[in-house]
């Protein structure tokens, strides 16, 4: 392909190198184009495409890789697929806290697990990989968006009223008539029809909607956007995500917020649906099924006023009180706070009693606080039982006797508590289930009678400051889509020179804009528009 | 009362279903009859029907105190209405008779399909309380119904393009779409013949993954079962006693849900030979078979139909189906994405349709290339509808 400047032969305008109609009056000066995909030149107004007429240097092959619809498919789909593959076995974050994934996915998925999890899919949405398509995908987007839209934008901007007569004849809707006495009334019911009309000599030029030309180009800044601010999550600061886990009557302070904030969970309440649900639910309620109607946390909110000093202890002011429920978050400045789940599985206190040798209690039950256990409790009259080893969540005895706790968190107490009467004392291990007496012959017994757990509330803490960006981006790609979508270009060449001569485009809904022009076209006692397609069917059809 | 209103409702539904099924035959001799009144006729008793079923939905609405778009039948029947409504919309402004011979039976496939699964009115669990609920599903399958009538152009388009007894792929794969139907509906008869009618029902006792104790319900003779299970009988409460049921004595690891993959096996068996009973009485392909009804059909104007149901629908789709879910997703779960399967396949359509208009607007993709590529976004539509409720465990299976 030349790269020279093209005059019309028809007017005389100088056109950029790879126009294909004449950027003046539509004629064809450059039919070097391919017919296979171009269905429609009107597409870019015939206009110059840097992809289609520049491939020299290696910018210009970059600049073609980029724009090519093919490749911008192909990324797409690419993502696609990666996305698929993503589903095929849970995610890491689906699978249960703490377990490990390789055997995770080799026990449940067998081989096929095993391959999926090496080959890095169970983490496949934030592998560099799958970045790096999304990236090449806001590329190709750039790319094709100036390389198409700043011509068709220049295009469209400086289009002339006169038009050559075989660009009118180039247009799939056209007409060629006598001309009508009385040319101002066709004019006019058009512009009833919010076309705007530009007139030149004989020739006049109708067009409306041609913001639906630059949708494409509107929702795709509006991806970028969304894709930028989807970047920004890795800027630290910007995202946080964090559990909150609070047992009912205790306070905590709020993680990343330097102790500033503190949450009291007041009280952790589950609902189920009960017959008050109504008798429409009876059905589906019977045969003791259980459904949960609520999950909800009360509460109150406390700003630390001695959180700059460092050191101190807080000085806690209360703020406010809340009920935070699945689909109501409390938000506070740039947080916000979820209901994520419950945890009943840590013990609260054990309450044992103590038997002699015949089997009679004596004296008082007594009852261990697990996150703060005393030391002594004096049972009955000169009777105590002293705590003399302590694990909250019992692993094993080690060499020297001491009991080795798993993890500070009560969930499987072990205790050694001795008894003394004055007279004698006595050692005993007692664990879930079982008791070992350590000294011989005991005459005591220590039994377990009841124990409470802690209902504690998980909630998460989250901000996201890249929101914003996000769903602007969306919004800004939302109404450039409707914008391409539900609005139509039309424009319509009409000359009165001689025969009355029109011609009609629009980017979409012929079957529409046919109709609007028939019917402007029979109220003034014209015949209708040809379609060419309508023809071309007639054509076969007589073959 | 309430209770009256739901019973009300289904009968509704009901009473639209057999509507339908009854406005074919005016649909039919519309097509070929000079006059204008079978049209007429049939579009009268498909807007009454359409009338019934936004009566079911409204009633249903108040009985139950929310949207009906919780659970799968819901889910299912709220797309088919929403293929009526489409169908509808496009009738008004294109004025084709022959697309709802077409548009029709694939929403009352749909209505049948639907009514497999559990049809309680169901309490809302903690996070569908929400009227995001209503505004997300309904913009959702108003998008579904517009998209899908895309496919049913796109399928018109090919029978009347494709040579019936062309030696081609296309030609095969068009017959296959067609053999897919009868599968589904094979499946459906079977389902309602054995499990309503006859009601054939064999227990059997297996563990789980989690080494849970389970009973499932086959509803068919077991050709794979669980490993380990033991065929067994509800003796009352939660007892059950040992018995005697047929089995195949294929038994696969629970990671495969074999009892559901029993009732896929019986659908196929059963579906391919009531296909090759079809082929036997008609002597040619079920394409050949319905191209006559198509020829009628106007190429230019399905193709027309099939690229506007696309720009009209995709951008709802991309409102309700990922703006309005990122939104609620925000509000519910803390995250406004999070590549949960359900979230990922929407994804996954969006990214096909954005394929689908590229490919024609800067391609050349028209014709028959087009309807091929709107036949398999609807298959899209049907997978993450259906299928990833019912086989990926995820935030949103809640049938």
């Amino acid at each position: 392909m030349e790269l020279k400047e093209i005059k019309c032969e028809s007017c005389g305008h100088v056109n950029p190198p790879g126009t294909q109609l004449c950027q003046s009056c539509g004629n064809m000066i450059n039919s070097d184009y391919d017919k296979n995909k171009i269905k429609d030149l009107m597409r870019y107004d015939g206009s110059a495409v840097r992809s289609k007429t520049r491939s020299k240097s290696i910018f210009d092959k970059i600049w073609i890789f980029f724009t090519s619809v093919k490749i911008g498919v192909s990324i797409i789909l690419a993502i696609a697929v990666a996305a698929a593959i993503g589903t095929i076995f849970p995610q890491e974050y689906f699978i249960p806290l703490g377990v490990d994934p390789a055997e995770y996915y080799q026990e449940n998925y067998g081989t096929l697990g095993y391959l999926y999890y090496s080959l890095g899919f169970h983490n496949l949405y934030s592998s560099w990989w799958f970045l790096v398509l999304n990236g090449l995908l806001a590329l190709s987007i750039i790319a094709a968006s100036i390389d198409r839209g700043i011509p068709l934008f220049k295009s469209l901007n400086k289009q002339r009223v006169k038009k050559h007569d075989s660009f009118f004849r180039r247009q799939r809707l056209f007409l060629n008539t006598e001309r009508p006495a009385d040319t101002s009334s066709l004019i006019d019911a058009f512009s009833k029809k919010r076309y705007k009309v530009r007139k030149e000599g004989d020739n006049y030029l109708l067009e409306k909607g041609r913001l639906s030309r630059y949708g494409p180009y509107i929702n795709h800044t509006g991806l970028i956007i969304l894709l930028f601010g989807s970047m920004l999550r890795f800027f630290p600061g910007m995202y946080v995500d964090e559990i909150v886990h609070i047992n009912e009557g205790e306070t905590e302070e709020l993680p990343t917020t330097e102790g500033q904030y503190f949450v009291r969970n007041e009280a952790f309440t589950l609902d189920t649906y009960d017959e008050e649900a109504g008798e429409v639910f009876d059905q589906a309620l019977s045969n003791n099924r259980m459904v949960i109607s609520n999950f909800q946390t009360d509460i109150t909110f406390y700003k630390n006023n001695s959180a700059d000093i460092v050191g101190s202890s807080p000085d806690l002011e209360e703020i406010d009180e809340y009920s935070i429920r699945v689909n109501h978050p409390y938000r506070f400045g740039d947080y916000e706070l979820y209901q994520s789940s419950y945890d009943n599985s840590q013990l609260k206190s054990m309450t044992f009693r103590l038997e002699d040798e015949n089997g009679n209690t004596v004296g008082d039950n007594f009852t261990v606080n697990l996150n703060d256990p005393e030391e002594s409790f004096e049972v009955a009259d000169g009777v105590s039982v002293n705590m003399r080893a302590y694990s909250p969540d019992f692993l094993e005895i080690d060499d020297n006797g001491t009991l080795v706790s798993a993890t500070p968190v009560p969930r499987n107490p072990a205790f050694v508590f001795e008894v003394a009467d004055g007279e004698e004392s006595e050692l005993s291990l007692l664990q879930i289930m079982n008791s070992t007496d350590i000294t011989q012959d005991n005459d005591y017994s220590i039994r377990f009678v009841e124990a409470e757990e802690h209902m504690a509330s998980v909630l998460t803490l989250k901000k996201d400051l890249t929101i914003p960006f996000i769903a602007t981006g969306f919004i800004i790609f939302l109404i450039g889509l409707f914008t391409g979508s539900y609005i139509n270009h039309r424009r319509i060449w009409i000359r009165t020179d001689g025969n009355l001569l029109l011609a009609a485009h629009t980017n979409k809904n012929y079957f529409g804009m046919k109709r609007e022009i028939n019917e402007v076209l029979e109220s003034n006692g014209l015949e209708a528009v040809n379609d060419k397609l309508d023809d071309g069917d007639k054509d076969k059809n007589k073959e | 009362m309430a209770s009256q209103l739901v019973s009300i409702s289904s009968t509704l539904l009901y009473a639209a279903f057999i509507l339908y099924l009854v406005a074919m035959l005016p649909l039919a001799t519309s097509i070929k009859s000079k006059s204008n009144k079978p049209a007429k006729i049939a579009i009268t008793m498909v807007v009454i029907g359409f009338i019934l079923q936004v009566s079911y939905f409204i009633l249903r609405w108040i009985a139950q105190g929310h949207a009906p778009v919780s659970n799968m039948y819901e889910f299912i029947t709220m797309f088919a209405i929403m293929i009526i409504g489409g169908y509808l919309i496009t009738y008004f402004y294109f004025k084709t008779r022959l697309f709802g011979l077409f548009a029709l039976p694939v929403s009352m496939l749909l209505m049948a399909y639907g009514s497999m699964f559990s049809r309680e009115v169901e309490p809302l669990i903690p996070a569908l309380q929400s009227s995001w609920l209503a505004i997300h599903v309904i913009t959702v399958t108003l998008a579904y119904g517009i998209l899908s009538m895309s496919a049913v152009a796109g399928l018109i388009y090919l029978l009347k393009a494709v040579p019936a007894d062309e030696k081609s792929w296309r030609a095969r794969f068009l017959e296959a779409v067609m053999a897919g139907i009868v599968t589904v509906l094979v499946f459906i008869a079977t389902t309602v013949l054995m499990q309503n009618v006859i009601g054939y029902q064999d227990d059997f006792l297996y563990q789980d993954k989690q080494g849970q104790n389970q009973i499932a319900e086959y509803h068919l003779p077991s050709l794979v079962n669980f490993e380990g299970a033991v065929p067994v009988e509800h003796a009352g409460e939660n007892n059950y006693e040992e018995a005697e049921h047929f089995h195949s004595g294929v038994n696969l690891p629970p990671l495969i849900d074999s009892q559901k993959l029993n009732t896929v096996i019986w659908s196929f068996l059963l579906g391919l030979i009531v296909y090759g009973i079809v082929r036997l009485i008609l002597r040619k392909r079920i394409i050949a078979t319905l191209k006559p009804w198509s020829n009628r059909a106007d190429l230019n104007l399905m193709d027309e139909i099939g690229y506007r149901s696309v720009i009209i629908g995709f951008p709802i789709f991309a409102l309700g189906g990922i703006f309005f879910a990122a939104i609620w997703a925000q509000i519910a779960w803390s995250r406004f994405w999070g590549w949960d399967p359900k979230e990922t396949w929407a994804f996954i359509t969006f990214m096909f349709y954005t394929v689908f208009l590229h490919l024609r607007l800067n391609r050349g993709y028209e014709g028959e290339k087009s309807a091929w590529l709107a036949i398999i976004g609807f298959l899209l539509i049907l997978f993450n509808l259906i299928a990833i409720n019912l086989l990926v465990a995820g935030l949103h299976s809640y049938a």
